[in-house]
């Protein structure tokens, strides 16, 4: 397995509000969800996950409710609001912008200057 | 809605914490546990999986407080901690938590008591609609420095129908009315007032209705509304009062209305109102004596309706320039205008209770300064534990509104029982100019919690901010006292020294004040108020509109009150000395042209036979009023000493003749000259009087003046019986002793040097606490030098020296920037001065030596403590 990549500062919060825009998820579902999806690619420390998560919340972007996990345990539970929703739109435009305008300032040859 | 939903998390924060904490905690434990689970599951062994979830989690602690920080409640969090530690901490130091406590309450209680009446004074807008468009009208004549003269009926009458800035006018007329109720005749304070009155104050009655317009004529005015508190004393609040009649000056009234509780026009002592039948008759065309309010139209301002008053005055000029000419108006808004005399005063005192409460501030910043030198090591350990520099300046800071807040309790207090003791010293007869009851309400706490937040972060920020920049390395050394400490005690000093100063400035205040009010208490003002005792009686007109008739019945009277047991004079004037009365009119030399309105003007008195030998007023020559005066004799006249010098210096003014405007169309005889004596109050040096005989013009009322072998106050009881036995429907009022009128003439004077020497006193007190304070630090900062010193064999007086020194060059610092304020300040204290210059070399010379010794006395007992250094045990303490 290759070295993980250390996750890119102020990223966190948008990779939170993707993993569940698909469906409400408890912190270690989120966490769980993340790695899936990437791979095992990206390392996150796992104690900052839950500072960013209460941060989401006190900001509206993100609503939590008590429930039952899979192996029938109170969990707490998180899923994204209608603010959330469109936060999650606007870091995911910005986001894919900084890419490109990255990608392109990567590719450039020397006699494109 | 964010802010209400942040203050909502708050406060379910501080609330539910134990709740929020236990979820906070079990989200956390089903993270590790689920990981847990999920390693085991993959076949790790268990404690291994333990181990290796919680290294993956990170600090779990640390986690807790992150999520506490990202709730945003963390900051209250951190408040009820700092709160918690705070109380701690001042508990642990009760001696310096009480004298901080003290200072500040001083300061704040003296602050709220005083501001409680400058609020009900000053600030307050009068109890009435729209009273900026409240204003009081007067007649003046500038060349001749009379401004706010009371107004000429023909005038009002004229100005309500020339003017057209006002809604509507009113006229009143003040004066004693007798109201017998059950069988008994009591002076009551009552106004007549044109039917307006009301509605422009706008205000109604609680019971009954106002006056109507046809009841301000006369033959129609036989109605009375009553005050609330009368109708409760005299009828017990008796709801079917009206419709019902009373006996008013011997004659039957109907009541028409009763008006609110607590309802006063400024100024104004009055307990029934009955209507002013103005009219252009003859009965109305002479005198200046009514009051005049109005109400200005909304659109107008107070310059247009001045205009307006005067265009008006200048119509009545041309019309009638025998009487009107010279004359003028004014406009004034009715706040200022009742408030004129009391607002210098009251600023001056709010200034110094304010000035008193830098002193507590400086004095208690200080205390913090010398503590928090003592703290050195507890604010650096915290910060070496990595609480930051706002953090410990929040925690100092919060410690400084936990005193503060302590201080306005206890100021409370102290602010409770020094307005009540306050207004004791204001008498019953000298009322202050507005009938509001002065409180400590809702205004005047809002002012104090204002107050003590502005006093926290006037003591308590530069030492915060001081404290909060500790060196981490010195501090923790042992030798801490030396570390940081040298720049506070400049400050402190730089305190210490505004201190003084503000102290002296408060001092020279109180002791000019002083100065002036035993200059003049030491007035002599020309008759003697011992053995006297004095009443007012006012005539019923129904019964003595005769003139012959109301001279008698004076007369009758006054020699009945000579025939009680103990009386040795017995007299009648009709304004009393030292009530702030005065009457002038005007006259010529008999011979000459008919007095006019540019005539010259004199003092006019009522007097009766023996007046000035029952008051002690020399007689210098001539003769006193006789029986002989009567009404159908030659008119005659006495006038004073001023009024000699004045208009006949050098001459024999006996037999003289005098043309007055008074009430006479025969000219009146000079038959006698008697010595000055003050009149209006005692600070105005007495003016050219005529004295008219009260047989031969009488007036409706008088003050008699009874003057006993011994106590006056035993013969009170006798004369007013006597009064009774004439008419037994006469009321008596005011009756009171020369002595206690004299005094409670001069109660204004008394009230703002009584009150300024004690804030003086206090500022001194806390002042010298001051130089105590940092004077014994230097000590104890310098015990080290002092054992050296006395080790080379410097003797006990050098240390003394050395000690004094300190505290003399503070003071004389400070006697210099204090002199120099309150000579800048010098022109605020004028007009509150009697006989006294504010820059009294004497008064400022003696209070500079009074502050120079004190703040050497508080350097003694330091001073001894130097001296008493053992060398050896300073040495070693190193």
């Amino acid at each position: 397995m290759d070295k993980q990549l250390e996750l890119l500062q102020g990223t966190l919060d948008m990779l939170i509000l993707k993993a569940i825009s698909l469906g409400p998820l408890h912190g270690y579902g989120i966490l769980l969800r993340i790695q899936q999806i990437s791979k095992d690619q990206l390392e996150i420390q796992q104690g900052s996950l839950y500072p960013a998560l209460y941060r989401l919340e006190d900001q509206g972007w993100i609503g939590s409710e008590w429930g039952e996990s899979d192996n029938k345990r109170k969990a707490k539970y998180y899923h994204l609001t209608v603010a959330g929703k469109r936060r999650l739109q606007t870091e995911a435009d910005k986001w894919n912008r900084m890419a490109e305008v990255i990608e392109g300032i990567l590719r450039a040859r020397p006699e494109e200057v | 809605m964010r802010t209400w939903k942040r203050i909502r998390a708050w406060l379910s924060a501080l609330l539910n914490r134990s709740h929020m904490e236990s979820q906070m905690e079990s989200e956390l434990r089903f993270h590790l546990e689920a990981r847990v689970e999920d390693l085991v599951r993959s076949g790790t062994e268990r404690a291994g999986a333990r181990r290796q979830a919680q290294m993956e989690f990170g600090g779990f602690e640390r986690t807790k407080e992150e999520c506490r920080d990202a709730r945003g409640v963390n900051f209250v969090e951190g408040l009820l901690q700092d709160l918690r530690y705070g109380l701690r901490v001042l508990g642990k130091s009760p001696g310096f938590a009480a004298i901080a406590v003290v200072t500040l309450a001083l300061g704040i209680g003296a602050n709220t008591a005083i501001f409680s009446v400058v609020d009900a004074m000053l600030l307050r807008p009068l109890p009435f609609p729209e009273p900026t468009r409240l204003v009081r009208l007067w007649e003046c004549q500038p060349n001749r420095g009379y401004f706010r003269n009371v107004v000429n009926p023909r005038n009002f009458l004229d100005w309500r129908d020339d003017t057209n800035s006002f809604e509507a006018m009113a006229a009143l007329a003040g004066g004693m009315t007798n109201l017998v109720a059950h069988g008994q005749p009591i002076a009551v304070p009552g106004v007549r007032v044109s039917p307006e009155f009301f509605s422009i104050l706008g205000v109604r009655p609680v019971l009954g209705r106002a006056f109507s317009a046809g009841e301000g004529v006369a033959g129609h005015d036989r109605v009375v509304v009553l005050s609330y508190e009368l109708w409760q004393r005299q009828f017990g609040l008796d709801t079917g009062i009206v419709g019902k009649q009373v006996n008013l000056e011997g004659l039957p009234y109907t009541v028409v209305g009763v008006m609110p509780r607590g309802f006063s026009f400024p100024k104004t002592k009055a307990e029934l109102w009955t209507p002013l039948p103005l009219a252009r008759t003859k009965d109305w065309e002479d005198g200046r004596y009514l009051s005049v309010v109005a109400r200005m139209k909304p659109a107008v301002t107070l310059e247009q309706s001045r205009q307006d008053m005067r265009r008006a005055a200048e119509i009545n000029a041309k019309a009638r320039p025998d009487f009107d000419e010279g004359w003028s108006a004014e406009v004034e808004p009715m706040l200022e205008d009742a408030t004129k005399d009391v607002r210098r005063p009251l600023w001056v005192l709010l200034a110094s209770v304010g000035f008193l409460l830098l002193i507590a501030c400086a004095n208690v910043a200080n205390l913090l300064l010398m503590r928090g030198a003592g703290r050195m090591r507890e604010m650096a350990v915290r910060s070496a534990l990595g609480a930051g520099r706002g953090r410990i300046v929040r925690q100092l800071l919060i410690e400084s509104l936990l005193l503060s807040f302590a201080g306005m309790a206890a100021g409370l207090i102290f602010a409770a029982i020094g307005l009540r003791s306050l207004l004791t010293l204001i008498p019953q007869s000298a009322p202050l100019p507005r009938g509001e009851p002065i409180a400590i309400d809702a205004r005047v706490l809002l002012f104090t919690f204002t107050a003590s937040l502005l006093t926290a972060a006037l003591f308590g920020v530069v030492p915060a901010v001081r404290l909060s920049r500790t060196d981490l390395q010195n501090a923790l050394k042992q030798g801490l006292l030396q570390g940081g400490v040298g720049g506070h005690q400049i400050l402190r000093r730089c305190f210490v020294v505004a201190e003084v100063a503000l102290a002296l400035l408060l001092s020279v205040g109180a002791g000019l004040m002083l100065r002036s009010f035993a200059r003049l208490v030491a007035v002599d003002p020309g008759f003697d108020p011992e053995h006297v005792v004095t009443m007012q009686i006012s005539l019923a007109p129904s019964k003595y509109e005769d003139n012959l008739k109301r001279s008698q019945y004076i007369e009758h009277i006054l020699s009945e009150v000579r025939n009680v047991p103990g009386v040795r004079a017995a007299a009648s004037i009709h304004f009393l000395p030292l009530t702030e009365k005065t009457s002038g009119s005007c006259f010529e030399p008999a011979g000459g042209p008919s007095p006019t309105a540019q005539s010259p003007v004199s003092e006019f008195l009522i007097v009766s036979p023996g007046y000035f030998e029952a008051m002690g007023i020399p007689m210098m020559k001539g003769r006193d009023f006789e029986e002989r005066d009567n009404f159908n004799a030659q008119p005659v006249a006495i006038v004073n000493h001023a009024f000699v010098e004045h208009y006949f210096p050098g001459q024999d003014v006996l037999g003289k003749q005098l043309q007055v405007c008074w009430t006479f169309e025969k000219p009146v005889e000079i038959v006698g000259v008697v010595a000055d004596a003050r009149q209006g109050e005692l600070q105005t040096p007495p003016t050219d009087t005529i004295f008219l005989a009260n047989s031969q013009a009488p007036m409706y009322f008088a003050s008699l003046v009874v003057r006993a072998k011994g106590d006056p106050r035993q013969i009170a009881l006798g004369a007013e019986d006597a009064v009774h036995r004439v008419d037994p429907e006469q009321a008596v009022s005011d009756i009171r002793t020369m002595r206690s009128v004299f005094s409670d003439s001069v109660s204004s004077p008394r009230f703002q040097a009584v009150l300024l020497l004690v804030f003086a006193g206090l500022a001194v007190a806390l002042a010298v606490i001051g130089v105590y304070g940092v004077v014994s630090y230097t000590v104890s900062e310098r015990t080290n030098e002092i054992g050296i010193r006395l080790a080379m064999g410097a003797r006990a007086r050098d240390i003394a020296r050395l000690v004094l020194r300190e505290a003399l060059t503070l003071a004389i610092l400070a006697l210099a920037i204090g002199l120099a304020a309150s000579l800048a300040l010098s022109r605020v204290l004028e007009t509150l001065l009697f006989e006294v210059r504010p820059t009294d070399p004497g008064t400022l010379g003696l209070v500079c030596g009074v502050i120079l010794a004190v703040s050497v006395l508080a350097a003694v007992l330091p001073a001894r403590r130097a001296t008493g250094v053992d060398p050896m045990a300073a040495l070693r303490y190193e």
